[in-house]
């Protein structure tokens, strides 16, 4: 449907910065995630692309032809918005029709297109609702109708899930993953949950401050992340990142001890695993420590571990039990370590 | 236990006797009136008191009778629903582009409006009357109908603009991703989303207008343009004294349109108003 470049897009309100030098290309039919915290410029940046923010600078395309002057109504994008933007007035049923009308539509064919949309989220047996009779997933549903029902160049989702209880939430997730496939349209997602992030996208892009911090596939984000923002934002609990100095090839800090890292780096750095590469126990421990909490979930049981001033966080089987203060100790997978630089926070490589 | 039901029960007793006082209050002057217009003209001018009055329709019969009006009701008509439709006409859409739209000098251009509404009336007393005789619209209901629609035009803005502020932003935004104009947006999803904030403004412009007296006064010099407010002046001033009943029964007659439309829209009224006070 539509292929949608962002080269230089910055976006300035006085002296504050919302968005800074932001490049993507989103490719036909891809799901891309603009996945940050609150005030990172995600919003900003998704707006721009719908036409109701200008950029102070930089151009937006879309399939090569430049948007930055086209009005957002002409700009042919659907957006989800995160209050779902019903209009209180309409039933759904009118709810859905009122893009097809504003973009007129013969009205013979809005009739067969609105069922179409609402038998797709299964909303058939609601029509006649106005949004304030229905629940919040029912509501959701209906602005998702009222996106697909005619066939966009692409969807914005502006955290559409986030108002919705978890259960509801995943049950959404999987309909709108499904439904992108089926219609292939291309998709701009925003969200701050890494896990709607990882389970939707087909690219993530990381944004922090109004800047990129990565873009890549939520393999490449999880197993490369560029620097100690996206390492401790991905994954759940985030990846424990320990300062300490590194000499040819062993990492020294305060109660861990890693040796035989393929670095050529030397000195101060900021070491990186994630709790589930721990494993507890072992004949040559890496990380010892007190324990400071045990938190069985049911299905994986999280182990902090205090050493020195720092929290160690390990998943461990579910079954795993110890007393507070009881003195415990970790292997790390030495495959899956990270190194930052200390001051910067960048990856290390080589 | 025993005691706290006991007083929920007064409490709700206590709370009939002030909110049934506060209705008395309320009602007395309008009742009081009624019962003047309804007595005959003897009556209502002796000094002592009366307990028991003897009912009359005379003032009413009267009234229809030597005075015209059905002309003084079809003009105070004609000028408030023309004023009202007016100001809707013209405030809607400047409460929309003063909460709206983003441009220099907006909330200049507002507080500006508004402040037509502080001035006293007496001083545009005499333009506004020349400015209509070279119109050559003196003493016609037309000249009324700008003149209501003038003084309360700023009200009716602001009303509706405390509405539209309300109106969440991504409404809009919805609407125009969905291919609406601002037009269509002001249309279909503004309008309907402020019903009670355009209904409130309008019942308050015909109170406003109903009670219209210097204007009028100044215009209207003629049966064909009088309103009940001017008309009630002639009760005080011809060979008859003052009409006390008469008086009284037009007072009455003016009362109960505003009457009927306030009960009628009262739900709308009532949410409008506390929506405008929480948010405005």
């Amino acid at each position: 449907m539509a292929r949608i470049e962002l080269s230089r897009i910055q976006k300035r309100w006085g002296a504050f910065w919302g968005v800074r030098d932001v490049n993507v290309e989103i490719a036909d039919e891809e799901f891309v995630v603009l996945l940050g915290p609150s005030g990172c410029g995600k919003t900003t940046t998704m707006r721009m692309i719908a036409g109701l923010e200008e950029p102070s600078e930089g151009e937006i395309r879309m399939n090569g032809e430049l948007m930055n002057d086209i009005d957002a109504r002409d700009r042919d994008v659907a957006m989800v918005f995160q209050g779902y933007a019903l209009y209180p007035n309409m039933t759904v049923y009118e709810n859905i029709r009122f893009p097809l009308r504003m973009r007129g539509v013969p009205a013979a064919d809005q009739n067969a297109q609105v069922l179409n949309a609402a038998a797709l989220v299964e909303l058939t047996d609601y029509l006649d609702r106005k949004p304030s009779a229905l629940s919040g997933g029912q509501r959701q549903r209906a602005a998702l109708a009222r996106a697909i029902v005619r066939k966009p160049q692409a969807f914005l989702m502006d955290e559409p899930l986030s108002n919705l209880d978890a259960k509801l939430r995943q049950a959404m997730r999987v309909q709108i993953k499904h439904i992108q496939r089926e219609l292939k349209i291309t998709t701009v997602y925003v969200t701050h949950d890494q896990i709607e992030a990882m389970t939707l996208a087909d690219r993530i892009v990381i944004m922090e401050g109004g800047a990129i911090q990565q873009i890549g596939t939520p393999d490449e984000i999880y197993n490369d992340p560029s620097n100690t923002f996206v390492a401790g934002f991905i994954g759940s609990p985030a990846m424990n990142l320990v300062k300490g100095a590194l000499e040819r090839g062993v990492f020294d800090a305060q109660g861990i001890r890693v040796e035989y890292i393929d670095s050529t780096h030397s000195g101060q750095v900021i070491l990186g695993f994630r709790p589930e590469d721990c494993s507890i126990g072992g004949s040559a421990p890496q990380v010892t420590g007190e324990v400071f909490g045990v938190e069985p979930t049911g299905d994986v049981t999280y182990l902090s571990l205090r050493t020195g001033d720092v929290l160690i966080e390990v998943k461990a089987d579910r079954d795993y039990r110890a007393e507070l203060g009881a003195a415990e100790s970790v292997r790390i997978d030495s495959k899956r370590l990270f190194l930052f630089d200390a001051t910067s926070g960048e990856r290390l490589r080589g | 236990m025993a005691r706290a039901r006991r007083s929920r029960g007064e409490s709700l007793i206590v709370r009939y006797l002030i909110l049934g006082a506060w209705a008395a209050v309320c009602l007395a002057p309008t009742l009081w009136f009624l019962s003047i217009g309804l007595r005959p003209r003897v009556e209502i001018i002796t000094p002592q008191p009366i307990y028991w009055p003897t009912w009359s329709l005379d003032a009413w019969r009267q009234l229809w009778e030597q005075w015209p009006m059905a002309k003084y009701l079809r003009n105070s008509m004609l000028a408030i629903v023309g004023s009202v439709a007016i100001d809707l006409v013209l405030a809607i859409p400047a409460a929309f582009s003063l909460s709206r739209y983003t441009y220099r000098g907006r909330d200049d251009i507002g507080f500006y409006i508004l402040s037509t509404r502080m001035m006293a009336p007496a001083i545009v007393a005499i333009p506004i009357f020349f400015l209509f005789k070279n119109l050559q619209l003196l003493d016609t209901v037309w000249a009324l109908m700008i003149v209501f629609a003038a003084i309360n035009l700023s009200v009716v803005t602001w009303i509706i603009r405390s509405y539209m502020l309300d109106i969440p932003k991504e409404l809009e935004d919805a609407a125009r991703t969905d291919g609406a104009s601002d037009l269509r947006i002001l249309w279909e999803i503004i309008i309907p989303a402020i019903l009670p904030g355009i209904i409130t403004a309008s019942v308050i412009a015909m109170i406003f207008a109903i009670n219209e007296f210097l204007f009028t006064l100044l215009i209207a010099s003629t049966p064909d343009a009088y309103t009940l407010s001017v008309a009630l002046a002639n009760f005080t001033a011809g060979t008859d004294g003052v009409i006390y009943n008469s008086i009284a029964l037009v007072a009455f007659i003016a009362f109960i349109p505003i009457f009927l439309v306030v009960i009628a829209i009262q739900k709308h009224l009532s949410r409008g108003l506390t929506m405008g006070a929480v948010k405005g």
